[in-house]
């Protein structure tokens, strides 16, 4: 099989079971299109890691060829390419293993549902799209991957459609998203205006340089420099895909989808597509250090403030979610260093150990009847031993304990940003390390609440929030004398295989990954201004030195107390939150309401939004078009069609004299001047 | 002028004048033999233009068998042509001026010196000898082969078309088929019917007894 | 004439149909009601069989037979390719309709294969006589066809203000044709190109018969002002009837304006391109508008035939290769997107019922979502919706017309696809957000059933995919207009 085959298999086979499942789930049943989309995730799978391997176990050539030509308008051609190199062939092969290990797990989790076959078609739809996102070399097809994931992830967030607080959710995804994609578009059409008109990464990455020192005035007398312009609207672009401050507010929102969900696109996959954009672009980023010091200041907000949000929810996915915000900051603190191998990296183990979490909070939730709500649980350990251990194994990576994946690729990140020379860096610093503790203080506290403890829910106590979804079909909660018991085996098998690499997968990457040449030419670093990466790999002596070097840093130390506040909070001295919460009530009311963003929105843009368009509707529609326009040209349309009503008579002979008056009409027009001489 | 040019407009203002007698007519069978007098100088200007064999098969074909056909066919039938041309005199002015219009305008540019009709050589005359049944037979089975073949595929067309929409099986007719009498068999005719012996309903009954 | 020179070859498929047709007509006769299924079998064979002999009849050049009367090229290859899988279509489509309503009879297939005939003969004219022969055959089986059911009043209605016009329509035709031979002194299409290239020719007899000819072949392609005929067709006309009419033929118009108007007239060119113009500017405006207005949906898909003609003619008037395949490519989804919609009417309609109104496409998603989606992609795609088939062919032709330098007509053209897109979304509409008001089951055969699909997804293939079918258009024009 050639390369181009085998890429068009693993990009098409998710596509292929989406529709057989889509389309013909109502003739096929339940069995089949489980069947059928596992099926071609699995070929997607097995074929993504035979492309990975070829350049990890060997240098495979880069692949970087249109398979499809769309059209060709003024010698543009418009194109599906693909361009394969080690970046896309890592994300290729964690979107598809990921991927199926979530279609396996929804067999169980989704088991009663009655959108069963739906839901298969659209995960397998949603491989297929962040496929293209990922394979891409081209601008359009990168746009197409980008909006068709959006797409997904708001038909998923909705996919209860009868719930309002679902349809709420996933409108406010769709929404916010189009804000970064706004400015994403904007980017991309200054690329399209300024760099040669070829949509090609490749094209575009050899103009690059060329324009580095280019200044455009958009604005007229205020010169900026195209690169950074260009740079800071495709990151606008990836910080509301990647929920980035101050555009995350949809991703907590989005947990009101399934679980798997959550898991695959909210946690894994898509809001990475933003990290894997700037990576992928790093040849134009690396031009813009003013760009740069933008990502790192968003990143270092989002890294921190969201973490401190994990700290007072209750609900178990959005302690998941929360952190998960916080770790995308992680991430895009990377970018802005330069460390984007660090970052990739990061993305990765973030998707194994972030895909395990959510999906043993999803087991923990089958286990409580589909409750979400952490004050209901406690000890837990004894009646689901696999989600217990893995979870805790997930959580362990997570807080960057040494030896799992979550404290290579955290570590490099820490060290990468102190190692920075940009001014951003310091902040970056403090915001990163300080983190470090609220990670794990949030994530043991999960931890206790959950497995440790007492069995609250025999206690009868029952007070659910509003916002505890009263309103979802789904809720039952655990009666006082009912005990969970522990998820089917289609349910821990993809804990268990998830949990593997979580524990490895660091271990063996970091050296190759991060420090070694598995990268080159896939990012582009200029070296003499951002050196951070190379200081980095001097230091650099193999995994088990870095773990073992770790002892004497501080993030760990921050970590282990994290999880020792936890353990007195929530299981020594259960009372110590509450008294701590009286004592900065202020803080607290800030975190609980999330620092009051969704309600500045709300008063600002969305009342803003409706208001404006209220004027637009009274005055464009209303008057202009429905008034002028629509009725005009329907009075318009009316009148013509009673003109030609009244020739269409149904006598022959008014239609032969129509015929007649045509030839008339031509003739006389032809042969005017020699008629009328 | 010559004489020639002066039978051809004799000809052709009869021809015109029949053809308009043709849809003014009320009588149809007037109207149809104003079709015949248009015919004949149709004929008579093939004549002009020394195709004997053409005219001679207009007259025969058309005036000979297609006319009287259909003279015998519009004879027998009672058709309102009245009621077929409702509204024709209503809508003649505004036909007949466009008619005009037209014609004015085909005579201007056709007469105009650009399209110099006039520079067009007369025809030298044909020979005594010249046979028109040859020279047309010739072109029509070499040059012409694969049009006449078609031509005769219209006419074959035209006979399967004519069928589909004309032949239809009477309902009303008495004829018998001994074929189908022969093979005729005593279930097609008599159908028995198990009945419970019950108290008669006359209603149902009517309806389950075979209308034999 | 010699016959060993003579080559046969070209003409097989014409030979082979001509010949199946008779053996067609002597096998109706063996046959009683119940087994004239056999007939239907057997014209779908003949149909593949055409396109075997059409295989093997292949020529990359044109090759010319029958004393130049015939020719054989890429562009009537391809075409007869379409014709035949569109022929077979409609046959499929129409098989339980006609079955309905007493059609089923032997003379509906042999005159459905003689019209097909009779476009062969267009697709493959040289010369002004075999064009119009070839017109004559495929109207003399249209006429017959639409009245065949005798018993409808408005068919019969229909099958006669179509003949009436259409004899009228010929004689314009035969008047322009008259006129190009007297000042070319020539019916062969290639004499009178070049008679006319050499300046020889009478430009004001050629130009007074060009609008003649022009009037002739707008009321084929049912254009504006020669289009009254077509709504009223449409409408009486059985669906079936108004499927074949609306299909097959309109890709035979198309060659026959490029034989007549891109071959023979090219180098008047600058006169015929201002007439089209005219034509297809009021096409496009009437057709979109009026169609607005109608609840009959029959009527309605006529108007829009008028439009989609209009469009055609803004590719086909650039006189460029660029613009004549797009026109081509046009004519070919054109065909694709009648057939689709006209077959979902079909599969509703059944004995005793017709679907014809817009209103009986009302909760058709509720009823059949698959032929509800079938009949959105038709209307999405005549619309000119991305990424279906139709937005590639109107933005085909819309870009001929630009780069030719017409940008007001493009940009017109753009206008009114944008008008046009209203009541085609009025059927989807009616289809997925009204409540049914029927919920009679919808039996179709599994064959029109597979058919029918493929057909629509067809509409989806062929606009994310267009290139294949844009370049074997490309090819076909440039190959056999040898001019370009």
């Amino acid at each position: 099989m050639d390369m181009k085959t085998l890429l068009l298999l693993i990009a098409l086979a998710p596509l292929a079971g989406s529709i057989v499942a889509g389309l013909f789930g109502w003739a096929i049943g339940r069995r089949a299109a489980h069947v059928v989309t596992i099926a071609g995730v699995a070929v997607s799978a097995i074929l993504s890691l035979k492309v990975l391997s070829g350049f990890v176990f060997g240098h495979a050539p880069v692949f970087n060829e249109p398979v499809y030509t769309w059209l060709t308008v003024n010698g543009n051609t418009y194109s599906v390419g693909f361009q394969i190199d080690a970046l896309s062939a890592l994300m290729m092969a964690v979107v598809t293993s990921v991927s199926l290990m979530v279609h396996i797990y929804t067999i169980g989790y989704m088991q009663e549902d009655p959108g069963y076959q739906r839901f298969f078609s659209y995960i397998s739809l949603f491989t297929f799209s962040m496929l293209m996102l990922v394979m891409s070399n081209n601008f359009i097809q990168l746009f197409f991957g980008w909006e068709a994931v959006g797409l997904v992830s708001y038909l998923l967030i909705g996919f209860w459609f009868k719930r309002p607080t679902a349809i709420f959710a996933n409108l406010k995804a769709f929404l916010v998203n189009r804000v970064g994609d706004f400015g994403f578009l904007l980017g991309i059409g200054l690329i399209l205006a300024y760099f040669g008109g070829s949509l090609e990464y490749r094209d575009v990455f050899a103009m690059a340089p060329q324009l580095a020192a280019k200044t455009i005035e958009l604005i007229p007398g205020h010169a900026w420099s195209l690169m950074s312009v260009t740079c800071v609207l495709l990151f606008v672009g990836a910080m509301g895909k990647s929920a980035q401050f101050p555009l995350h507010v949809w991703l907590p929102d989005s947990m009101e989808g399934p679980t798997p969900i959550s898991a695959l696109i909210h946690a894994a996959t898509m809001v990475t597509a933003g990290i894997f954009m700037v990576a992928r672009m790093s040849p134009l980023f690396e031009l813009s250090d003013t760009a740069l010091n933008f990502i790192m200041i968003i990143g270092s907000i989002t890294a921190l403030f969201m973490g401190f949000l994990g700290v007072v929810q209750n609900d178990i996915k959005r302690v998941v979610a929360y952190s998960t915000l916080s770790q995308l900051g992680y991430m895009t603190v990377a970018l802005g260093a330069s460390a984007y191998s660090v970052a990739v990296f990061h993305v990765m183990t973030h998707a194994f150990f972030k895909a395990l979490l959510f999906l043993a909070a999803g087991s923990v939730i089958m286990g409580m009847h589909h409750d979400q709500d952490m004050r209901n649980m406690g000890g837990l350990r004894k009646y689901m031993p696999i989600t217990w251990l893995t979870s805790l194994v997930g959580s362990l990576a997570l807080i960057g304990t040494p030896f799992f994946a979550g404290f290579y690729s955290k570590d490099s990140i820490i060290e990468a940003v102190n190692q920075s020379q940009l001014p951003a860096a310091g902040f970056a610093s403090f915001a990163l390390t300080a983190s470090v503790f609220v990670t794990a203080l949030y994530s043991f506290r999960m931890y206790f609440m959950v497995f440790h403890g007492k069995e609250r829910w025999k206690l009868n106590v029952h007070e659910h929030e509003a916002d505890a979804h009263d309103e979802d079909e789904h809720h039952h909660g655990l009666g006082p004398n009912d005990n969970p018991h522990e998820s089917p085996w289609v349910v821990t098998l993809p804990l268990v295989l998830l949990a593997i690499p979580s524990v490895v997968i660091g271990y063996l990457a970091v050296g190759p990954l991060v420090y070694g040449d598995f990268f080159n030419g896939a990012v582009v670093i200029d070296a003499i201004k951002h050196p951070a990466l190379l200081h980095l790999g001097e230091e650099f002596h193999g995994a088990t030195a870095m773990a073992l070097e770790s002892l004497r840093s501080l993030p760990l130390w921050l970590a282990a107390a994290g999880v020792l506040a936890a353990w007195i909070g929530y299981m020594k001295a259960p009372q110590l939150p509450d008294a701590i919460r009286r004592r900065i009530n202020g803080v607290y009311v800030l975190l609980v309401n999330k620092y009051y963003l969704d309600e500045l929105y709300f008063a600002v843009f969305a009342k803003g939004s409706r208001w404006l368009g209220n004027a637009f509707w009274k005055i464009g529609d209303m008057l202009l078009i429905d008034g002028l326009l629509v009725n005009g040209s329907a009075a318009m349309v009316a009148s013509i069609s009673r003109l030609t009503r009244r020739l269409q008579t149904g006598f022959i002979y008014s239609y032969a004299a129509t015929m007649i008056l045509g030839v008339l009409a031509l003739m006389t027009y032809w042969f005017a001047p020699l008629i009328l001489r | 002028m010559s004489f020639t040019t002066v039978v051809f407009y004799i000809l052709s203002a009869i021809l015109l004048l029949a053809a308009f007698r043709v849809i003014t007519a009320k009588n149809p069978v007037h109207a149809a033999l104003f079709l015949v007098l248009s015919f004949f100088t149709a004929s008579g200007l093939w004549m002009l233009l020394e195709s004997e064999f053409l005219a001679i098969s207009l007259v025969l074909v058309y005036v000979g068998a297609v006319m009287v056909l259909f003279l015998f066919v519009v004879m027998m039938l009672d058709i309102d042509i009245e009621k077929l041309r409702e509204g024709f005199w209503k809508n003649f002015p505004l036909a007949g001026t466009i008619a005009i219009i037209m014609a004015g305008e085909m005579a201007l540019i056709l007469g105009s010196p650009e399209a110099g009709l006039h520079t067009y050589p007369a025809r030298a005359p044909l020979s005594a000898d010249f046979s028109n049944v040859r020279e047309l037979g010739v072109l029509m089975y070499t040059r012409y082969m694969y049009a006449t073949e078609l031509a005769s595929v219209v006419l074959l067309l035209a006979i399967v078309a004519a069928i589909a929409l004309t032949q239809r099986q009477r309902k009303d007719s008495k004829a018998m088929n001994v074929s189908e009498q022969v093979a005729v068999r005593a279930v097609d005719r008599v159908r028995i019917v198990k009945m419970a012996a019950a108290p008669v309903d006359t209603a149902a009954t009517d309806e389950d007894q075979p209308q034999a | 004439m010699n016959w060993a020179t003579l080559n046969l070859m070209p003409a097989l498929p014409e030979l082979f149909l001509l010949s199946a047709v008779l053996v067609l007509l002597v096998i109706d006769m063996l046959l009683d009601d119940e087994r004239r299924g056999v007939l239907y079998g057997l014209s779908l064979a003949t149909l593949a069989g055409c396109a075997a002999m059409q295989y093997l009849a292949w020529t990359p050049v044109p090759v010319e037979t029958f004393q130049k009367m015939f020719v054989a090229d890429p562009l009537s290859g391809v075409i007869k390719f379409f014709l035949y899988g569109v022929t077979a279509a409609v046959l499929i489509y129409t098989r339980q309709y006609v079955a309905d309503r007493q059609m089923f009879k032997g003379e509906y297939f042999t005159l459905t294969l003689f019209a097909l005939l009779g476009m062969n003969v267009m697709v493959s004219a040289s010369h002004f006589m075999t064009l119009y022969i070839g017109l004559e055959l495929l109207s003399l089986a249209l006429y017959a066809l639409i009245a065949l059911r005798r018993d409808s009043v408005p068919a019969t209605e229909a099958a006669m203000k179509y003949f009436v016009l259409g004899a009228l329509a010929s004689g314009l035709l035969l008047y322009g044709m008259s006129m190009v031979y007297g000042a070319t002194g020539s019916l062969d299409i290639a004499t009178i190109a070049r008679v006319i290239a050499s300046g020889n020719g009478n430009t004001v007899l050629l130009v007074f018969g060009l609008v003649f000819l022009v009037a002739g072949l707008c009321f084929k392609l049912g254009a504006v002002p020669f289009h009254m005929w077509v709504p009223d067709v449409y409408q009486g006309a059985p669906t079936a009837i108004t499927l074949m009419i609306g299909s097959a033929p309109k890709l035979a118009a198309f060659v026959f304006l490029t034989r007549i108007l891109g071959q023979g007239m090219e180098a008047l060119l600058s006169q015929w391109q201002g007439m089209l113009m005219i034509v297809a500017v009021l096409s496009m405006a009437l057709g979109n508008l009026t169609a607005i207005v109608q609840t009959n949906i029959k009527r309605m898909l006529a108007y829009s035939t008028i439009s989609h003609m209009g469009f055609l003619l803004v590719g086909f008037l650039t006189g460029n290769a660029e613009g004549m395949s797009s026109a081509m490519y046009y004519a070919i989804i054109y065909v694709l997107m009648s057939l689709a919609a006209f077959g979902v009417l079909l599969a509703l309609s059944r004995a005793g019922f017709e679907c014809e109104k817009v209103a009986d496409l009302k909760g058709l998603n509720q009823r059949n979502s698959w032929y509800a989606f079938l009949m959105l992609l038709a209307m999405f795609s005549m619309a000119g919706i991305p990424p279906l088939a139709g937005f590639y062919a109107k933005f085909a032709v819309i870009r001929a017309a630009a780069n030719a330098g017409m940008v007001p007509l493009a940009v017109f053209a753009v206008l009114m696809s944008l008008i046009g897109a209203f009541y085609y979304l009025r059927v989807v509409k009616a289809m997925y957000f009204d409540d049914a008001e029927e919920d009679a089951a919808i039996e179709v055969r599994a064959d029109m059933r597979l058919v029918l699909s493929l057909n629509g997804l067809a509409l989806l293939a062929l606009g994310v995919l267009p290139q294949q079918l844009v370049a074997l258009c490309m090819t076909a024009v440039k190959q056999s207009l040898t001019s370009l």
